[in-house]
Protein backbone atom coordinates (compact mmCIF):
# COMPACT_ATOMS: atom_id res chain seq x y z
CA UNK A 1 0.00 0.00 0.00
CA UNK A 2 3.06 2.00 0.00
CA UNK A 3 1.93 5.71 -1.98
CA UNK A 4 5.63 5.47 -3.74
CA UNK A 5 5.31 2.51 -5.26
CA UNK A 6 1.80 3.24 -7.18
CA UNK A 7 3.21 6.43 -8.48
CA UNK A 8 6.41 5.47 -9.10
CA UNK A 9 5.97 6.49 -13.09
CA UNK A 10 5.82 10.16 -12.03
CA UNK A 11 8.83 13.02 -11.73
CA UNK A 12 10.49 12.79 -7.96
CA UNK A 13 8.91 15.76 -7.26
CA UNK A 14 5.53 15.20 -8.32
CA UNK A 15 4.91 12.14 -5.77
CA UNK A 16 2.59 12.82 -3.50
CA UNK A 17 4.82 11.82 -0.56
CA UNK A 18 7.23 14.33 -1.83
CA UNK A 19 4.75 17.08 -2.34
CA UNK A 20 3.24 16.39 1.34
CA UNK A 21 6.85 16.75 2.73
CA UNK A 22 7.97 19.71 0.99
CA UNK A 23 4.41 21.32 2.15
CA UNK A 24 5.09 20.35 5.67
CA UNK A 25 8.52 21.27 5.91
CA UNK A 26 7.77 24.85 4.31
CA UNK A 27 5.60 25.60 7.09
CA UNK A 28 7.61 24.78 10.05
CA UNK A 29 9.99 27.16 8.14
CA UNK A 30 7.52 29.41 7.93
CA UNK A 31 6.34 29.30 11.27
CA UNK A 32 9.90 29.38 12.44
CA UNK A 33 10.62 32.62 9.92
CA UNK A 34 7.23 34.36 11.94
CA UNK A 35 8.78 33.29 15.32
CA UNK A 36 11.47 36.51 15.80
CA UNK A 37 9.29 39.17 14.18
CA UNK A 38 7.08 41.21 15.70
CA UNK A 39 4.25 42.16 13.26
CA UNK A 40 1.90 45.21 14.80
CA UNK A 41 -1.49 43.55 15.89
CA UNK A 42 0.31 40.24 16.13
CA UNK A 43 1.75 41.17 20.05
CA UNK A 44 0.52 41.56 22.79
CA UNK A 45 2.66 43.00 25.96
CA UNK A 46 5.81 42.43 23.69
CA UNK A 47 4.46 38.96 23.15
CA UNK A 48 3.65 37.09 20.12
CA UNK A 49 1.70 34.10 18.96
CA UNK A 50 3.56 30.96 19.44
CA UNK A 51 3.64 29.61 15.96
CA UNK A 52 5.42 26.37 16.62
CA UNK A 53 2.93 25.65 19.50
CA UNK A 54 0.08 26.02 17.05
CA UNK A 55 1.74 23.85 14.48
CA UNK A 56 2.23 20.91 17.09
CA UNK A 57 -1.05 21.16 18.29
CA UNK A 58 -2.59 21.30 14.43
CA UNK A 59 -0.21 18.10 13.53
CA UNK A 60 -0.79 16.00 16.89
CA UNK A 61 -4.87 16.73 16.46
CA UNK A 62 -5.43 13.49 14.21
CA UNK A 63 -2.19 11.91 14.77
CA UNK A 64 -0.33 9.32 17.04
CA UNK A 65 1.65 10.08 20.12
CA UNK A 66 4.54 9.15 18.88
CA UNK A 67 4.22 11.10 15.88
CA UNK A 68 3.02 14.23 18.30
CA UNK A 69 6.28 13.77 20.50
CA UNK A 70 8.94 13.16 17.36
CA UNK A 71 6.93 16.60 16.02
CA UNK A 72 7.33 18.32 19.52
CA UNK A 73 11.15 17.11 19.79
CA UNK A 74 11.84 18.25 16.27
CA UNK A 75 10.53 21.62 16.49
CA UNK A 76 11.28 21.87 19.99
CA UNK A 77 15.47 21.63 19.05
CA UNK A 78 14.25 23.91 16.63
CA UNK A 79 12.83 27.02 18.74
CA UNK A 80 16.28 26.05 20.89
CA UNK A 81 18.10 26.70 18.50
CA UNK A 82 17.03 29.72 17.97
CA UNK A 83 17.02 31.05 21.62
CA UNK A 84 18.99 29.36 23.97
CA UNK A 85 18.75 25.47 24.51
CA UNK A 86 18.51 26.24 28.53
CA UNK A 87 15.80 25.33 29.53
CA UNK A 88 14.53 23.58 26.76
CA UNK A 89 11.63 24.01 24.43
CA UNK A 90 11.45 19.93 23.54
CA UNK A 91 9.90 19.54 26.38
CA UNK A 92 7.14 21.84 26.91
CA UNK A 93 6.71 20.71 22.99
CA UNK A 94 6.48 17.05 23.42
CA UNK A 95 4.19 17.52 26.38
CA UNK A 96 2.10 19.74 24.64
CA UNK A 97 1.82 17.13 20.94
CA UNK A 98 1.47 14.06 23.22
CA UNK A 99 -1.70 15.61 25.50
CA UNK A 100 -3.18 17.02 22.10
CA UNK A 101 -2.97 13.62 20.58
CA UNK A 102 -4.53 11.97 23.73
CA UNK A 103 -7.02 14.17 23.86
CA UNK A 104 -9.20 12.17 21.24
CA UNK A 105 -10.77 14.78 19.58
CA UNK A 106 -13.37 12.82 16.95
CA UNK A 107 -15.17 11.22 20.36
CA UNK A 108 -15.35 14.09 22.79
CA UNK A 109 -15.27 17.55 20.61
CA UNK A 110 -16.71 18.78 17.01
CA UNK A 111 -13.77 19.56 14.63
CA UNK A 112 -14.26 22.89 14.04
CA UNK A 113 -11.77 26.42 14.78
CA UNK A 114 -13.37 27.38 17.74
CA UNK A 115 -12.54 23.84 19.51
CA UNK A 116 -8.88 24.22 18.08
CA UNK A 117 -8.58 27.41 19.53
CA UNK A 118 -9.69 26.50 22.24
CA UNK A 119 -7.16 23.49 22.60
CA UNK A 120 -4.36 25.80 21.41
CA UNK A 121 -5.34 28.10 24.43
CA UNK A 122 -5.46 25.72 27.00
CA UNK A 123 -2.19 24.42 25.39
CA UNK A 124 -0.23 27.53 25.33
CA UNK A 125 -1.19 27.80 29.12
CA UNK A 126 0.28 24.50 29.36
CA UNK A 127 3.61 25.15 27.48
CA UNK A 128 4.59 27.73 29.16
CA UNK A 129 3.79 26.47 32.53
CA UNK A 130 6.68 23.22 31.93
CA UNK A 131 8.78 26.01 31.17
CA UNK A 132 8.58 27.96 34.04
CA UNK A 133 8.70 24.65 36.19
CA UNK A 134 12.30 23.72 34.39
CA UNK A 135 13.22 27.66 35.25
CA UNK A 136 11.99 27.32 38.85
CA UNK A 137 13.69 23.55 38.60
CA UNK A 138 17.14 25.24 38.05
CA UNK A 139 16.69 27.97 40.46
CA UNK A 140 16.10 25.86 43.40
CA UNK A 141 18.64 23.06 42.49
CA UNK A 142 21.56 25.24 41.54
CA UNK A 143 23.03 28.07 43.62
CA UNK A 144 24.26 30.32 41.08
CA UNK A 145 21.58 30.37 38.88
CA UNK A 146 21.29 33.12 37.04
CA UNK A 147 16.91 33.28 37.14
CA UNK A 148 15.23 35.47 39.01
CA UNK A 149 13.85 34.59 42.60
CA UNK A 150 10.45 31.92 42.42
CA UNK A 151 8.21 34.87 43.06
CA UNK A 152 9.04 37.15 39.78
CA UNK A 153 9.43 33.69 37.48
CA UNK A 154 5.70 33.06 38.45
CA UNK A 155 4.58 36.20 37.80
CA UNK A 156 6.61 36.42 34.68
CA UNK A 157 4.49 33.23 34.01
CA UNK A 158 1.16 34.70 34.57
CA UNK A 159 1.99 37.88 32.32
CA UNK A 160 3.72 35.77 29.47
CA UNK A 161 0.77 32.47 29.61
CA UNK A 162 -2.45 34.43 29.40
CA UNK A 163 -1.27 36.78 27.01
CA UNK A 164 1.17 33.86 24.46
CA UNK A 165 -2.35 31.86 25.09
CA UNK A 166 -5.19 34.60 24.30
CA UNK A 167 -2.69 35.59 20.80
CA UNK A 168 -2.14 31.74 19.74
CA UNK A 169 -5.65 30.74 20.30
CA UNK A 170 -6.84 33.92 17.82
CA UNK A 171 -4.01 32.84 15.40
CA UNK A 172 -4.36 29.48 15.12
CA UNK A 173 -7.07 28.97 12.30
CA UNK A 174 -4.23 30.98 9.95
CA UNK A 175 -2.45 27.97 10.34
CA UNK A 176 -4.68 24.77 11.40
CA UNK A 177 -7.00 25.66 8.36
CA UNK A 178 -4.85 25.77 5.54
CA UNK A 179 -2.71 22.73 7.04
CA UNK A 180 -5.52 20.42 8.30
CA UNK A 181 -6.73 20.65 4.40
CA UNK A 182 -3.66 20.24 2.69
CA UNK A 183 -2.80 16.82 5.07
CA UNK A 184 -6.84 15.93 4.76
CA UNK A 185 -6.23 16.56 0.83
CA UNK A 186 -2.96 13.98 0.71
CA UNK A 187 -4.78 11.07 3.05
CA UNK A 188 -7.38 11.16 0.57
CA UNK A 189 -5.29 11.09 -2.21
CA UNK A 190 -3.11 7.96 -1.12
CA UNK B 1 15.57 -11.38 11.00
CA UNK B 2 12.65 -11.83 8.26
CA UNK B 3 10.30 -9.90 10.74
CA UNK B 4 13.02 -6.92 11.08
CA UNK B 5 13.27 -6.76 7.35
CA UNK B 6 9.81 -6.78 6.57
CA UNK B 7 9.16 -4.00 9.47
CA UNK B 8 12.48 -2.30 7.23
CA UNK B 9 10.11 -2.38 4.03
CA UNK B 10 7.00 -0.82 5.78
CA UNK B 11 8.40 1.18 7.34
CA UNK B 12 11.80 2.58 5.67
CA UNK B 13 10.26 6.01 4.41
CA UNK B 14 8.99 6.65 7.49
CA UNK B 15 12.23 5.95 9.49
CA UNK B 16 14.15 7.68 7.41
CA UNK B 17 12.12 10.71 7.55
CA UNK B 18 12.10 11.02 11.25
CA UNK B 19 15.72 10.44 11.29
CA UNK B 20 16.47 13.11 9.07
CA UNK B 21 13.74 15.91 10.65
CA UNK B 22 15.80 15.15 14.39
CA UNK B 23 18.74 15.49 12.91
CA UNK B 24 18.24 18.53 11.01
CA UNK B 25 16.87 20.05 13.79
CA UNK B 26 19.75 18.96 16.09
CA UNK B 27 22.22 20.37 13.48
CA UNK B 28 20.78 23.32 13.63
CA UNK B 29 20.52 24.32 17.15
CA UNK B 30 24.39 22.92 17.32
CA UNK B 31 24.94 25.88 15.13
CA UNK B 32 22.61 28.24 17.15
CA UNK B 33 20.39 28.50 14.31
CA UNK B 34 22.50 30.55 12.06
CA UNK B 35 20.82 29.04 9.06
CA UNK B 36 17.22 30.19 10.05
CA UNK B 37 18.80 33.62 11.14
CA UNK B 38 20.43 33.98 7.85
CA UNK B 39 16.91 33.02 5.77
CA UNK B 40 15.01 35.07 8.13
CA UNK B 41 17.78 38.10 7.34
CA UNK B 42 17.48 37.00 3.43
CA UNK B 43 13.79 36.89 3.61
CA UNK B 44 12.87 40.37 5.54
CA UNK B 45 15.27 42.60 3.67
CA UNK B 46 12.93 44.27 1.83
CA UNK B 47 11.07 45.22 4.98
CA UNK B 48 14.11 46.82 6.52
CA UNK B 49 13.79 50.04 5.02
CA UNK B 50 16.00 52.70 4.50
CA UNK B 51 15.39 56.18 6.72
CA UNK B 52 12.52 58.33 6.64
CA UNK B 53 12.85 62.03 5.99
CA UNK B 54 12.12 63.18 9.97
CA UNK B 55 14.81 60.04 10.69
CA UNK B 56 17.41 61.76 8.30
CA UNK B 57 16.90 65.16 10.08
CA UNK B 58 17.21 63.13 13.33
CA UNK B 59 20.53 61.44 12.50
CA UNK B 60 22.23 64.64 11.22
CA UNK B 61 21.09 66.43 14.64
CA UNK B 62 22.36 63.22 16.32
CA UNK B 63 25.45 63.37 14.33
CA UNK B 64 26.12 67.09 15.64
CA UNK B 65 25.73 66.00 18.79
CA UNK B 66 27.92 62.90 18.40
CA UNK B 67 30.73 65.50 17.15
CA UNK B 68 30.36 67.63 19.73
CA UNK B 69 30.90 65.11 21.92
CA UNK B 70 34.30 63.95 20.38
CA UNK B 71 35.13 67.41 20.62
CA UNK B 72 34.55 67.27 24.26
CA UNK B 73 35.92 64.22 24.70
CA UNK B 74 38.97 65.16 22.63
CA UNK B 75 39.69 68.58 25.23
CA UNK B 76 38.68 65.98 27.97
CA UNK B 77 41.73 63.79 27.02
CA UNK B 78 43.68 66.45 26.73
CA UNK B 79 43.12 67.92 30.01
CA UNK B 80 43.49 64.34 31.14
CA UNK B 81 46.94 64.15 29.78
CA UNK B 82 47.96 66.83 32.40
CA UNK B 83 47.46 64.07 34.79
CA UNK B 84 48.51 59.75 34.49
CA UNK B 85 45.09 59.26 33.65
CA UNK B 86 43.84 55.88 32.56
CA UNK B 87 41.52 57.19 29.18
CA UNK B 88 38.75 55.13 27.82
CA UNK B 89 39.27 54.25 24.31
CA UNK B 90 35.73 55.36 22.68
CA UNK B 91 36.23 53.51 19.59
CA UNK B 92 33.86 53.77 16.32
CA UNK B 93 30.42 51.50 16.42
CA UNK B 94 29.11 49.44 13.89
CA UNK B 95 25.59 50.79 12.75
CA UNK B 96 22.87 48.38 12.98
CA UNK B 97 19.01 48.06 12.18
CA UNK B 98 16.79 45.21 14.53
CA UNK B 99 15.53 43.10 12.44
CA UNK B 100 13.84 41.32 14.57
CA UNK B 101 13.02 39.99 18.47
CA UNK B 102 13.47 37.11 20.86
CA UNK B 103 11.66 33.64 19.63
CA UNK B 104 10.11 32.83 22.85
CA UNK B 105 8.37 34.52 25.29
CA UNK B 106 10.74 33.92 27.95
CA UNK B 107 13.88 35.61 26.62
CA UNK B 108 14.66 39.45 26.07
CA UNK B 109 16.61 39.13 22.65
CA UNK B 110 16.97 41.39 19.83
CA UNK B 111 18.32 40.28 16.56
CA UNK B 112 20.66 42.77 14.30
CA UNK B 113 21.53 43.09 11.10
CA UNK B 114 24.87 42.26 10.81
CA UNK B 115 26.74 39.29 11.99
CA UNK B 116 30.58 37.74 11.57
CA UNK B 117 31.04 39.07 7.96
CA UNK B 118 30.98 42.50 9.42
CA UNK B 119 33.27 41.55 11.85
CA UNK B 120 30.68 41.20 14.79
CA UNK B 121 31.81 38.43 17.60
CA UNK B 122 30.19 37.12 20.57
CA UNK B 123 30.59 39.06 23.79
CA UNK B 124 30.55 42.86 21.85
CA UNK B 125 28.62 45.19 23.79
CA UNK B 126 25.50 46.79 21.79
CA UNK B 127 24.60 50.27 22.34
CA UNK B 128 21.68 52.28 21.53
CA UNK B 129 19.31 55.96 21.60
CA UNK B 130 19.47 56.36 25.29
CA UNK B 131 22.39 54.03 26.42
CA UNK B 132 22.98 50.58 26.57
CA UNK B 133 21.08 47.45 24.96
CA UNK B 134 22.78 44.48 25.82
CA UNK B 135 25.84 42.06 24.34
CA UNK B 136 26.02 40.15 21.57
CA UNK B 137 25.72 36.36 22.47
CA UNK B 138 25.62 34.30 18.92
CA UNK B 139 26.48 35.78 15.26
CA UNK B 140 25.62 33.77 11.89
CA UNK B 141 27.30 35.67 9.20
CA UNK B 142 24.85 38.44 8.67
CA UNK B 143 22.85 38.47 12.20
CA UNK B 144 23.63 38.39 15.31
CA UNK B 145 21.20 37.86 18.44
CA UNK B 146 21.48 40.45 21.43
CA UNK B 147 21.06 39.75 25.17
CA UNK B 148 19.21 42.84 26.37
CA UNK B 149 20.01 44.56 29.29
CA UNK B 150 16.05 44.04 30.41
CA UNK B 151 16.22 39.99 30.56
CA UNK B 152 15.74 38.66 33.34
CA UNK B 153 18.77 36.32 33.14
CA UNK B 154 21.14 39.41 32.51
CA UNK B 155 23.64 40.75 34.88
CA UNK B 156 25.51 44.72 34.84
CA UNK B 157 27.55 45.39 37.01
CA UNK B 158 26.44 49.25 38.02
CA UNK B 159 27.42 52.66 39.73
CA UNK B 160 25.42 55.58 40.61
CA UNK B 161 27.19 58.40 38.63
CA UNK B 162 27.19 60.42 41.50
CA UNK B 163 28.47 59.03 44.34
CA UNK B 164 29.76 55.97 42.98
CA UNK B 165 27.35 53.52 45.25
CA UNK B 166 27.85 50.28 43.46
CA UNK B 167 25.50 47.50 42.08
CA UNK B 168 24.37 44.95 40.06
CA UNK B 169 21.39 45.66 37.55
CA UNK B 170 18.92 42.69 37.08
CA UNK B 171 16.33 42.80 33.95
CA UNK B 172 12.86 42.52 34.64
CA UNK B 173 11.43 41.53 30.87
CA UNK B 174 10.14 44.85 30.92
CA UNK B 175 11.70 48.24 30.41
CA UNK B 176 12.21 48.79 34.07
CA UNK B 177 15.33 46.98 35.72
CA UNK B 178 16.52 46.49 39.68
CA UNK B 179 19.35 47.57 40.98
CA UNK B 180 20.97 45.80 43.81
CA UNK B 181 23.27 47.64 45.70
CA UNK B 182 26.67 46.06 47.71
CA UNK B 183 26.20 48.43 50.51
CA UNK B 184 23.62 48.42 52.87
CA UNK B 185 23.01 52.68 53.28
CA UNK B 186 24.18 53.34 49.73
CA UNK B 187 24.39 57.49 48.91
CA UNK B 188 21.35 57.40 46.27
CA UNK B 189 18.53 60.00 45.23
CA UNK B 190 15.37 59.22 42.65
CA UNK B 191 16.37 60.50 39.61
CA UNK B 192 19.98 59.72 39.92
CA UNK B 193 21.96 58.28 36.63
CA UNK B 194 23.28 54.55 36.53
CA UNK B 195 26.50 54.29 34.56
CA UNK B 196 28.10 50.48 34.06
CA UNK B 197 30.53 49.92 36.39
CA UNK B 198 34.48 49.61 36.05
CA UNK B 199 33.84 46.12 38.08
CA UNK B 200 31.68 44.93 34.86
CA UNK B 201 33.57 42.36 33.21
CA UNK B 202 31.02 42.17 30.52
CA UNK B 203 30.71 45.85 29.78
CA UNK B 204 32.94 48.19 28.85
CA UNK B 205 32.64 51.22 31.98
CA UNK B 206 30.34 54.50 31.76
CA UNK B 207 27.65 53.55 29.57
CA UNK B 208 24.58 55.00 30.69
CA UNK B 209 21.69 53.00 31.59
CA UNK B 210 19.07 55.03 32.94
CA UNK B 211 17.70 56.54 36.14
CA UNK B 212 16.59 55.82 39.29
CA UNK B 213 12.69 55.52 39.77
CA UNK B 214 12.55 54.37 43.25
CA UNK B 215 14.53 53.32 46.10
CA UNK B 216 13.42 50.22 48.53
CA UNK B 217 15.96 50.97 51.25
CA UNK B 218 14.24 48.26 53.55
CA UNK B 219 15.36 45.40 50.89
CA UNK B 220 16.48 42.66 52.25
CA UNK B 221 19.45 40.78 51.53
CA UNK B 222 20.15 43.96 49.54
CA UNK B 223 18.96 47.56 48.85
CA UNK B 224 16.83 47.68 45.81
CA UNK B 225 16.19 50.42 43.35
CA UNK B 226 14.28 50.43 40.41
CA UNK B 227 15.82 52.25 37.32
CA UNK B 228 14.06 54.01 34.05
CA UNK B 229 16.18 52.45 31.30
CA UNK B 230 16.91 55.42 28.99
CA UNK B 231 16.78 52.96 25.96
CA UNK B 232 13.84 52.22 24.72
CA UNK B 233 14.11 48.52 24.11
CA UNK B 234 10.09 47.84 22.94
CA UNK B 235 10.61 50.02 20.39
CA UNK B 236 14.28 50.08 19.09
CA UNK B 237 14.87 49.86 16.36
CA UNK B 238 18.70 50.48 15.40
CA UNK B 239 21.99 50.00 17.79
CA UNK B 240 25.88 50.40 17.56
CA UNK B 241 27.69 47.23 18.20
CA UNK B 242 31.13 48.29 19.56
CA UNK B 243 33.87 45.65 19.82
CA UNK B 244 34.91 44.47 23.26
CA UNK B 245 36.60 41.79 24.95
CA UNK B 246 34.44 40.58 27.64
CA UNK B 247 37.09 40.47 30.99
CA UNK B 248 37.37 36.61 31.89
CA UNK B 249 39.89 36.16 34.53
CA UNK B 250 37.88 37.43 37.67
CA UNK B 251 39.84 35.39 40.30
CA UNK B 252 43.41 37.96 40.21
CA UNK B 253 43.13 40.04 43.18
CA UNK B 254 42.72 43.30 42.88
CA UNK B 255 44.87 46.03 45.61
CA UNK B 256 43.24 48.97 46.44
CA UNK B 257 44.96 51.45 45.14
CA UNK B 258 45.46 55.28 44.32
CA UNK B 259 42.06 55.31 42.00
CA UNK B 260 39.25 54.29 43.74
CA UNK B 261 37.68 53.55 40.06
CA UNK B 262 40.78 50.60 39.40
CA UNK B 263 42.36 48.75 41.68
CA UNK B 264 46.25 47.89 40.99
CA UNK B 265 46.57 44.51 40.25
CA UNK B 266 49.76 42.96 41.84
CA UNK B 267 51.71 41.83 38.86
CA UNK B 268 52.68 45.43 37.93
CA UNK B 269 50.77 45.47 34.44
CA UNK B 270 49.01 48.14 35.66
CA UNK B 271 45.47 48.58 36.54
CA UNK B 272 44.16 45.25 34.86
CA UNK B 273 40.57 46.14 33.81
Amino acid sequence: MNPSMRVSSLPLWRRPWVLNSAVTVASVAACLLLLPSRIPGMQLLGVSPHWLLIWVVAWSIRRTQWEAAIAGLVLGLLQDAMTSPDPTHTLSLIVVGVLTARLQKQRYMQEDIVSVALIVFAMAVIAETVLALQISFHQLISMDSLYPPLGKIWLFHQRIALSSAILSSLWAPALYYPLNRWWDRYSLKS
Amino acid sequence: MFALRRWWTRHALKAGMVTLAVSSAWLLRASDGALIYETYHWVTRPLQAGLSREQQFENSYILELQQRIVELENQNRALQTLEAYEDTITAEGLRATVIGRGADHWWQHAILNRGSRSGVAVGYVVTGPGGLVGRVVAVSPSTSRVLLVSDPTSRVGAKVSRSRAMGVVRGQANNRVVMEFFEKLPDVNAGDVIVTSSYSRLFPRDIPLGRIESIDLTKSPAPEAVIQLSSPLPVLEWAVIHPFAPQETIDAPVLPGTDPQNGLVPDGDGAGL
